[in-house]
C-alpha cells in the first residue's frame, strides 16, 4: 500500500496509480492510523509564524536565524508550566519528600562561636547511644571543595577552625530525629575562641588569624579574598566634568528567602554507587564536589535533583550538608536524610553581600556621562562561594546600558566571621546598579534635564561594544524606557506630585548567561547539551541537565522542542532530574538556562527533524525544501492537503535504526577583551529593563509604601509570556523587599538576630503593590528564537526606581538600604534640621524647570532612536564602540586617539592615593608570593 | 535525656479516609501528617507559623498544621492538598493556579490552595482585596502574589459557572485518526 495520505474534500481516492511508480503529490495515500479523537491538526498557527518565513507575525526588529524553525506551535504562547499539575496536587517531591526504606535522620552540630579553634572533639558518648548509627567529624572528610575551582575553601565539616556561628562541626545519623538531636548534643567540643571580625572594613587589615590561608596566593595577612581594579577611558575628562554626584552607600545583607528549607537524602546502593537527592540549582557542581570530597570518581555518583522550592542563587553552591549526608550514609550503610530548619537555612546563607559602595557619576556639559567611578567593598562572610565573580560584577556591570567616557572601578571582597554571602538573584549587580541609577537621577537634576531624557540620550545602540569590551547584541532599552514613560504618565507626574508622593525611574542591565563556564576543563566542553529520543509512539523525550527551580526551564526546553518539531507540548517529556540520564548542563545560575539550554535543544530538535523530514521525502516524493512541518503532520507547501503524518514519517525514519536520537550542544562564541578579568560579565547577550515606581512616603513616620510599578523588561523574545510576567512580578517582589524591609540584622557582637521569617521581613501580599509587567522583545540574534533572560535582570531597576521616587516625594537622596521607617525618619529629621524646617509636613518638594540642555538631549535622543532602529533592522551594521558619542573613531584603538586614555587592571600608587576609598585599600597588601619582589 | 512523651492513639479522617496512628501526646499535626499519615503535600517551610506552607483544612477551617498539636485535631475531618481534587478532576483552584501562573516553584502552593479553597467555599465571589486578606498568612517568594490573586479570581468564576476542569487522563488529542475520506480541509494553509 502506498504511504502517506491525502486529506482534501472530494479529492480523495480518485487518482489511483497502479504502476507502482511514485509521482510527487499524485498518489493516493493510506490511513496513518495513529489513534485519538481530534479530527484535524491545525497545521501552522500563522499568527505565531514570523513574517520573514511567510507567517503573519510582525517583526519590528528584523528577522532572526531561528525564524525558519518556528512552526507556530508553542513559542510566544502563554502555557502553564509543564510540571504544574504535580505542584498543584501536592505530588511534586521536594528535598524533604524523598523517603527511602530504612532511612536514618541526620543532624548537624554547629558552631556556637564566631571564630574558634577546635582543640578536640569527643564523639564517644554520641556513638555509644542506642539508635545512633554513625557520627562524623572533619576527620572523615579532609578534601576541600567550593563552587569555583579557583577558590575552594570549604570542607564538609570544620577541620581545625570554625569560622562563623552555625559553621558545621560534626554530624550524626540516628533512627529518628529525637535520638539524632540527643546524640548531637552529646558531642563534646573543646573550642579556643579567637578574635572574630564582623565589620567588613576590618577585613581589609592584616590580622593575626586570617580566616583562611591561601598559601602563597594570600593577600598580605589580611582577610581580603578578592580584589579587582579596572580603569578604562578618559579619566582626566571624567575628573574635570562639571556635574558630579558622589554618594556613599551602605546596603544590608540579604537572604534569598526561598520557602523550601534545604534538605538532602543520600543513599549508597548495593553496587556501591551513591545517589544524592537534593534541591539543587547546579547539580553538576555538586557532582564534582561530591567526587572530590568523597574521593570517588564522578561515574560512581548519581545526583538526583528533586523539585526545588525556590532557589534564587541560594541553592547553587555545593553544600557541606550534602557532603555530610553522603558521608553518614557511607558510614552507616543506610539512607540518610537531613532536613534543615529555618534557622539553619540562614546559617548556610549565600545571600546578597552586605556592601559599602562609593559611587561617583560624572556628566559633562553636553549632557554625556563622562564617567562612573565605583569603589565597592563587599562582605563575603566566612567562605568564598561565588565571591570571586561577585567582586567583578559590582563594577563591570555598570558599563552599559549607557555610553560612558570613563570607568574607574576598585572592588574588594573580604572574609568575615559571618555566614557566607554568595550569589543571589541579580548577582553582584543589584546594589551598585542602584547607586549608579540614583547618581544618574542626581546629575540630571543638576543639569536640569528630565532623567528619562538624559537616559534616552546616552544609550548604547544595538550591536555595539562597551568600554571594557562586552559585546552588546540586541537592546530594547529605549523601548523599555519609552513604554514605562508612557504607561506611567511620567511626563505629567514627574516633579509635579505633592509632598509625600513621588515617582522615580531606574534601569537595569544584566547578563544572559555567563560567557565562560566555571569549570572549563576540558576546554572546549559545551555549556549545555540536550539529547532527544523519539521512539515508536512518536513522542519525544528530552534529556537535559538544566535544573528547573521553579522558573520553568523544563517548560522552556519543552517549548523549544515542541516548536521545532511542531508537536504539542503533551508529546514532549522532560527528563532533567538525574545526572545518570541527563547530559551535563552547568545549572541554573547567571540566567543562562533559557539562552543556552534552549539553543542546545533547538539544535538537537533540528537534527531530529531532518531525519523525519528525510523520511517524509521518501514517502511523499517531495523534497524537504517544499515540505512544511505542521501540527503532527508534514505536508506539501503548495497543497497542504497532501502530506504524511508525523507518526508515519517517524516510523519510516526508524526503519533500520530503531529509536531516533539526536543531540545538540551550545557553546558561547568567542568574544570579549583580553585584559585580566575580561571574562567577568561577558555574556552572549544582555537583558535590559526600565521601571517606574510610585511611592507614598509618610513624612512624619518615615514609612514608605510602593503604590504601583510599571516594569518593562527586554527579554529578547517571550517564549512563554505568562512565565516572563511571573518572573518580572516576582523579581519586583524581591527587589521591593530589599529596598524597603529585608535585611540580615547582625547585633553588636556580630550575632545574626533574625534567622527566621518573622523578623526577616519578606513582603506579604498586602505590601505588594500592583505591578504592570511590560514585555519588550528585541529579538536577540543569538538567543533561542530571539530570547534572552528574564529571571534576574528584572530585579535590578526596582531598587533605584523606588529610591528616586522617594527623592521625588520628599527631596531626600537615599544611600542606605533597606529604607526602613526608622532609617528614613532619622534622615527626615536631619534634613529638616539642615534646611531649618520645623514640621516635616512643610518640607519643600523638588520641582523641575527644564534647563538649556533639555532640548539638546531631546533632539539627541530622537536622533539616536533613528540610529538604533536602523542598526536593528539592517543586516549590515557599521562598528560601534563605546566612545563614538564622545567623537572617537570606532575602528581605531582609543588609546591612539586620546592621550591619557587608560586601560589598566593593576593600579599605580596614584590610583590608590585617595585614602577615603575603601576597597582600594585592599591593594595596599602585597600577595605573599610577590613579597620581596620590589 | 528528656523523658519522651507517652504515646496515644490518634485518629482523624484525612482526605476522607480514617487514619489511626500511635503518636506522642505532644506530637505536632504537621509531623504526624507528613511522617505518619504520609501526606507529603503538606509542606514544612518554617515550623513557626510564618510561611503558611503547612496549611490544612480542619473541619473546613484553614489552620497551620505546624502550630497545631495533633491532639487538637483528634477526631476531626482534615483535608490536605491531596484531598482537593476529585479523582483526576482537579479542583478549579488547582486548575487555575496552573493556568494563571500562580505556582512557580510550587512549594508554597499547597498552602495557598488550601486557604483559597476555603475562601471560595465561603465566598463565591471574592473581591481582590478579600482574596488578599484570605492569603495574607501565606508567603510566596516566587510569584509576587499577583498571579496567585489572578488564579483565585479565575477559580471563583470557574466555580460559579460550574465549569469542571478537564480530566488529564482523557486521551490526548491526535489529529490524524482519519483517512482519505475525511470531508474537510484542515484549517490554516501556507502560501
Ligand atoms: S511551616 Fe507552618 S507556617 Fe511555616
Ligand atoms: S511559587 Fe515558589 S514560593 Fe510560591
Amino acid at each position: 500500500m502506498a504511504k502517506g495520505y491525502r486529506q482534501a474534500p472530494g479529492k480523495s481516492g480518485d487518482k489511483k496509480r497502479t504502476d507502482g511508480k511514485r509521482v510527487a503529490g499524485q498518489q493516493d495515500f493510506g490511513v496513518p492510523g495513529s489513534g485519538g479523537s481530534n479530527p484535524h491538526s491545525n497545521l501552522q498557527d500563522l499568527d505565531y509564524v514570523p513574517e520573514s518565513v511567510g507567517g503573519w507575525k510582525k517583526q519590528p526588529r528584523g528577522p532572526h536565524v531561528h525564524d525558519r524553525h518556528i512552526t507556530g506551535m508553542t513559542i510566544g504562547k502563554s502555557v502553564p508550566l509543564v510540571d504544574s499539575n504535580w505542584k498543584v496536587t501536592g505530588q511534586a517531591e521536594y528535598g524533604d519528600d524523598i523517603r527511602l526504606q530504612g532511612e536514618l535522620i541526620g543532624k548537624i552540630l554547629r558552631s556556637p562561636h564566631h571564630y574558634a579553634k577546635i582543640r578536640s572533639i569527643d564523639v564517644s558518648a554520641a556513638e555509644a547511644m542506642e539508635g545512633v548509627f554513625a557520627v562524623a567529624t572533619g576527620q572523615d572528610s579532609v578534601n576541600k571543595f567550593g563552587v569555583l575551582p579557583v577558590t575552594k575553601d570549604e570542607h564538609a565539616m570544620a577541620q581545625d577552625k570554625v569560622r562563623h556561628v552555625g559553621d558545621l562541626v560534626a554530624c550524626v545519623c540516628a533512627i529518628d530525629e529525637a535520638t539524632a538531636i540527643e546524640a548531637m548534643n552529646a558531642i563534646i567540643v573543646d573550642y579556643e575562641v579567637l578574635p572574630s571580625i564582623h565589620d567588613m572594613e576590618d577585613g581589609l587589615k592584616d590580622s593575626e588569624h586570617p580566616i583562611h590561608d591561601r598559601g602563597k596566593y594570600h593577600i598580605g595577612e589580611s582577610n581580603v579574598q578578592k580584589r579587582v581594579f579596572q580603569q578604562f577611558g578618559d579619566l582626566d575628562g571624567m575628573k574635570s566634568a562639571p556635574f558630579v554626584h558622589e554618594s556613599d552607600w551602605e546596603t544590608a545583607g540579604l537572604h534569598h528567602g526561598f520557602t523550601e528549607p534545604h534538605a538532602v537524602v543520600a543513599h549508597w546502593d548495593p553496587a556501591g554507587r551513591l545517589t544524592v537527592w537534593t534541591p539543587q540549582q547546579v547539580p553538576h557542581y555538586l557532582h564534582r564536589g561530591l567526587s572530590a570530597v568523597l574521593d570517588i570518581p564522578m561515574h560512581q555518583i548519581n545526583v538526583h535533583r528533586t523539585f526545588v522550592g525556590g532557589g534564587f542563587g541560594g541553592k547553587s553552591d555545593p553544600f557541606p550538608h550534602e557532603m555530610c549526608a553522603a558521608i553518614l550514609a557511607r558510614k552507616s550503610g543506610r539512607p540518610v536524610r537531613i532536613n534543615f530548619d529555618r534557622e539553619e537555612v540562614y546559617w548556610i546563607n549565600r545571600g546578597r553581600h552586605p556592601s559599602r559602595i562609593q559611587m561617583g557619576v560624572f556628566a559633562d556639559d553636553e549632557g554625556r556621562i563622562a564617567g562612573i567611578e565605583t569603589d565597592a567593598l563587599i562582605d563575603g562572610g566566612a567562605f568564598a562561594s561565588f565571591g570571586h565573580v561577585t567582586t567583578y560584577y559590582n563594577g563591570v556591570l555598570h558599563t552599559a546600558p549607557y555610553e560612558i567616557g570613563a570607568f574607574n572601578y576598585t572592588g574588594a571582597r573580604v572574609w568575615t566571621n559571618k555566614p557566607a554571602s554568595g550569589a543571589m538573584r541579580g548577582h553582584g549587580a543589584v546594589n551598585s546598579r542602584c547607586a549608579v541609577e540614583v547618581g544618574i537621577d542626581a546629575v540630571s537634576e543638576q543639569m536640569n534635564v528630565d532623567p528619562m531624557t538624559f537616559r534616552l540620550a546616552n544609550l548604547l545602540p544595538p550591536h555595539s561594544r562597551t568600554i571594557t569590551g562586552f559585546r552588546v547584541t540586541s537592546t530594547g532599552m529605549r523601548e523599555c524606557l519609552a513604554k514605562v514613560r508612557e504607561q506611567s504618565g511620567w511626563d505629567e507626574k514627574f516633579r509635579n506630585l505633592p509632598l509625600g508622593k513621588g515617582i522615580g525611574v531606574g534601569c537595569g542591565f544584566f547578563i544572559s548567561g555567563s560567557g565562560l563556564p566555571i569549570h572549563w576543563d576540558p576546554e572546549n566542553f559545551p555549556h549545555a547539551t540536550v539529547h532527544l529520543q523519539c521512539d515508536m509512539d512518536g513522542g519525544v523525550t528530552v534529556h537535559t541537565g538544566a535544573a528547573d527551580i521553579g522558573q520553568g526551564s523544563d517548560t522552556a526546553v519543552a517549548q523549544a522542542v515542541s516548536e521545532v518539531l511542531a508537536l504539542p507540548l503533551d508529546m514532549i517529556r522532560i527528563r532533567s532530574k538525574e545526572s545518570d540520564t541527563a547530559p551535563v548542563d552547568l545549572g541554573s545560575y547567571s540566567s543562562r538556562v533559557t539562552f543556552m539550554n534552549c539553543n542546545a535543544a533547538i539544535k538537537a530538535a533540528c537534527e531530529l527533524r531532518d531525519k523525519v523530514m528525510k523520511a517524509a521525502w521518501e514517502i511523499t516524493g517531495y523534497n524537504p525544501d517544499v515540505l512544511v512541518l505542521g501540527d503532527r503532520r508534514i505536508y506539501y507547501k503548495h497543497d497542504p492537503a497532501v502530506g504524511v503524518s508525523w507518526l508515519e514519517a517517524v516510523h519510516k525514519a526508524q526503519a533500520d535504526v530503531g529509536s531516533l536520537i539526536a543531540s545538540g550542544a551550545y557553546r558561547t562564541p568567542p568574544m570579549g577583551g583580553v585584559h585580566k578579568g575580561a571574562a567577568a560579565g561577558l555574556a552572549p547577550a544582555y537583558s535590559f529593563s526600565a521601571y517606574v515606581a510610585e511611592v507614598d512616603v509618610d513624612v512624619e513616620t518615615g514609612f514608605v509604601k510602593i503604590t504601583k510599578a510599571w516594569a518593562a523588561h527586554d527579554c529578547g523574545k517571550a517564549l512563554n509570556p505568562l512565565a516572563v510576567k511571573g518572573q518580572i512580578i516576582g523579581s519586583c517582589h524581591m527587589g521591593m523587599g530589599q529596598v524597603l524591609s529585608e535585611e540580615m540584622k547582625y547585633g553588636r557582637d556580630g550575632h545574626l538576630m533574625n534567622p527566621d521569617l518573622l523578623d526577616y521581613k519578606i513582603m506579604s501580599v498586602h505590601e505588594m503593590p500592583d505591578v504592570v509587567p511590560i514585555i519588550v522583545e528585541s529579538n536577540d540574534p543569538e538567543g533561542p528564537f530571539g530570547a534572552k533572560e528574564a529571571g534576574e535582570g528584572p530585579l535590578l531597576p526596582i531598587l533605584p526606581a523606588v529610591c528616586n521616587a522617594i527623592y521625588d516625594a520628599i527631596g531626600i537622596r537615599i544611600n542606605e538600604l533597606p529604607v526602613t521607617p526608622d532609617r528614613l525618619h532619622k534622615r527626615i529629621e536631619k534634613h529638616c534640621r539642615k534646611i531649618k524646617v520645623d514640621d516635616p509636613l512643610d518640607l519643600p518638594v523638588p520641582r523641575f524647570e527644564p534647563g538649556p540642555l533639555q532640548q539638546v538631549l531631546v533632539e539627541r535622543a530622537e536622533a539616536h532612536a533613528k540610529r538604533d532602529h536602523l542598526r536593528d533592522i539592517q543586516e549590515d551594521r557599521s562598528s560601534y564602540v563605546n566612545g563614538v558619542l564622545f567623537g572617537f573613531d570606532p575602528d581605531k584603538p582609543m588609546a591612539e586617539q586620546k592621550e591619557g586614555w587608560r586601560e589598566a587592571v593593576v593600579p599605580t600608587p596614584q590610583d590608590l592615593a585617595d585614602p577615603s576609598k575603601r576597597a582600594a585599600r585592599a591593594w595596599g597588601h602585597v600577595e605573599r608570593r610577590h613579597r620581596g619582589d620590589e | 535525656m528528656l523523658p519522651s512523651a507517652g504515646k496515644e492513639t490518634w485518629n482523624a479522617s484525612v482526605n476522607e479516609e480514617q487514619h489511626e496512628h500511635l503518636v506522642e501526646s505532644n506530637a505536632i499535626l504537621l509531623d504526624v501528617l507528613r511522617d505518619q499519615v504520609g501526606t507529603l503535600g503538606v509542606k514544612r517551610g518554617c515550623d513557626m507559623g510564618t510561611c503558611g506552607c503547612c496549611a490544612v483544612l480542619i473541619d473546613g477551617e484553614p489552620r497551620l498544621s505546624c502550630l497545631c498539636l495533633a491532639k487538637e485535631a483528634q477526631g476531626t475531618q482534615i483535608v490536605t492538598v491531596e484531598g482537593l481534587a476529585d479523582g483526576h478532576h482537579l479542583h478549579p483552584i488547582q486548575q487555575c493556579f496552573a493556568e494563571a501562573g500562580g505556582s512557580q516553584c510550587g512549594f508554597c502552593t499547597p498552602g495557598f490552595l488550601i486557604v483559597s479553597a476555603a475562601l471560595l467555599d465561603e465566598n463565591p465571589e471574592p473581591s481582590r482585596d478579600e482574596i488578599k486578606c484570605a492569603i495574607e498568612g501565606n508567603l510566596c517568594r516566587c510569584t509576587g502574589y499577583q498571579q496567585i490573586v489572578d488564579a483565585v479570581e479565575m477559580a471563583a468564576s470557574m466555580k460559579r459557572n460550574g465549569a469542571i476542569p478537564p480530566n488529564p487522563t482523557d486521551p490526548k488529542s491526535d489529529p490524524h485518526p482519519l483517512g482519505p475520506d475525511d470531508p474537510s480541509l484542515p484549517p490554516g494553509s501556507s502560501k
